[in-house]
């Protein structure tokens, strides 16, 4: 499968503070990748370096062969074709939900209004909130903003969706909803990289998954690789703490 | 009272109308000039940027401090006094009565509009922004689309405000001569000797005026935020806004 994006040495301190070190690690075309770790362990940082949020101190992100840290590549069209989706939505307030998901379009891909309405529509009506176009972000619940999130990034016709655990902002009752959605996202085809805490998404959905401590990959495999026979020490403390405080 | 109305009503509304014009002339460009010092104070440099364009960033943004500081910091009469007469002695240059009224309170709104403006940039939520720059919108877009206007619907009361103080402040103008209703309030009292009078119909114009004008701002925020409920979107009018094609019933609406 052709390769999307490599990341290479990948590094990012903050002041003192070492929170990414050395990440390698490339996403080819189809991909579902899990990552999971402990809290603080630099998943979201990888993320947002991944999408130029925030800007690495070392190494290399490739895109298609295109580093994008050493600017062969502009970065606002890098950052079309890797979308995000965030733990608190970050839905504009200021607009309705259809608008929500046309913005980008027309702005930045220069759309036409039509063709960005029935993308748009067509992806609201893939994560189930079609009849929802009018209202504005603050009227919708958690579960229904993260699904009009869902469909904004994919209105980009982006080749990478990014997702920053976007469940654990939810009541427990809307997780399902999203999850469903981005399950149907997987099976689809779509490439996708995961923060998640959702250790049943991690295994059953994804195709890889990566295991981050303290700012670096401490085991990358198969799902059923880490969750049935990890290597590491470390991977097995976090998967036995993590079922614990889960009673399961 | 009714001989002052009487006879001096042309007048009155016509200070009423000099007054009401400078006011909102005022405060418009006040904000642009809010908007323009409060989007530059609040402008980050670039990582890319030499150090010729953080230098002069610099120098701008300290420039524009100075501009707030000293024209919140001083009353605007002598502010009108200061440039009336100044541009007059200094410069030789005499500005009409017009346009030294209205050069004097716009500049001096636009030094509260943008504290205001920079607090309601400030105001929007981060996320706001991060969001913009994923799909690939560049600074002055996501400034344009998302944050300018949530700021503007933050700010609005304040704009509001501004508007109703200069209503009421642009009688600090009568010093430089600027005919307006404060000025033909003096002018009436001077002539009749009916302070009482004089003042209590000037008053209640004045009054007219800024309520008028809250209760319109009140209705323009309200219609800013949009009705309070949405329609559920029918399967015609998504027909129709999909162009007919695109949606589907069966995967569509609610699961
Ligand atoms: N803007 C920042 N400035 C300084 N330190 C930061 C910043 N953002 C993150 N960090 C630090 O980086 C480390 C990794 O944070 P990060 O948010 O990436 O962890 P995480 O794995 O996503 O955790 P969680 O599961 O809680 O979301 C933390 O120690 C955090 O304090
Ligand atoms: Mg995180």
């Amino acid at each position: 499968m052709a390769e999307i994006i490599k990341v290479e040495h990948l590094a990012k301190t903050f002041g003192t503070n070492e929170v990414l070190r050395d990440i390698d690690f490339s996403v080819s075309s189809g991909d579902v990748i899990s990552i999971i770790g402990a809290s603080g362990s630099g998943k979201s940082t990888l993320l947002r370096c991944i999408n130029l949020l925030e800007e690495a101190t070392g190494g290399k992100i490739l895109f298609h062969g295109k580093n994008v840290l050493a600017g062969d590549m502009n970065e606002d069209e890098y950052r079309t074709k890797v979308g995000m989706v965030f733990q608190s939505f970050n839905l504009f307030s200021n607009l309705s939900v259809l608008d929500n998901c046309m913005i980008g379009q027309v702005k930045v891909l220069r759309r036409g209004k039509e063709e960005a309405r029935e993308y748009a529509m067509e992806y609201l009506s893939k994560v189930g909130m079609a009849q929802y176009i009018k209202a504005k972000p603050k009227q919708l619940s958690g579960g229904q903003k993260q699904r009009v999130a869902i469909a904004r990034a994919l209105a980009m016709n982006p080749e990478v969706l990014l997702f920053d655990e976007p469940t654990s902002a939810l009541d427990p009752e809307m997780v399902g909803e999203v999850l469903d959605v981005m399950k149907a996202l997987a099976e689809s085809g779509m490439t996708m990289l995961v923060v998640t805490h959702e250790m049943a998404f991690a295994r059953d959905v994804s195709n890889r998954v990566i295991y981050m401590a303290d700012g670096r990959i401490e085991e990358e495999g198969s799902p059923k690789d880490i969750f049935s026979n990890p290597r590491k020490e470390k991977t097995k403390d976090f998967l036995s703490r993590f079922r614990s405080e889960r009673g399961e | 009272m009714i001989y002052i109305v009487q006879n001096y009503g042309g007048s009155l509304l016509s200070g009423a109308a000099t007054t009401m014009a400078i006011a909102l002339i005022c405060t418009f460009l006040g904000c642009v000039i809010g908007f323009a010092v409060g989007l530059l104070q609040t402008a980050q440099p670039h990582k890319k940027d030499g150090a010729i364009k953080r230098g002069i960033l610099r120098v701008v943004k300290l420039v524009l401090t100075a501009y707030v500081e000293v024209f919140r910091g001083t009353p605007m009469m002598l502010q009108a006094a200061f440039i009336y007469y100044g541009m007059g002695s200094v410069f030789g240059i005499n500005l009409g009565m017009w346009s030294a009224a209205i050069i004097i309170v716009s500049i001096n709104t636009g030094a509260y509009m943008a504290e205001t403006v920079r607090g309601g940039i400030l105001s929007v939520d981060p996320g706001q922004r991060e969001g913009a720059r994923a799909i690939g919108m560049t600074h002055m877009q996501t400034m344009m689309y998302i944050i300018l206007p949530q700021a503007l619907r933050n700010i609005m009361p304040q704009i509001g405000n501004n508007l109703i103080i200069n209503i009421k402040d642009t009688c600090v103008l009568s010093i430089i001569g600027t005919v307006e209703l404060f000025f033909t309030f003096r002018s009436i009292s001077g002539a009749l000797y009916t302070y009482f009078e004089a003042a209590s119909v000037t008053m209640i114009i004045y009054f007219v005026l800024t309520f008028v004008c809250s209760r319109i701002l009140r209705a323009i925020e309200s219609r800013m935020d949009g009705p309070a409920n949405f329609d559920l979107a029918t399967n015609d009018t998504l027909a129709f806004t999909s162009g007919l094609t695109k949606y589907n019933d069966k995967t569509g609406g609610l699961h």
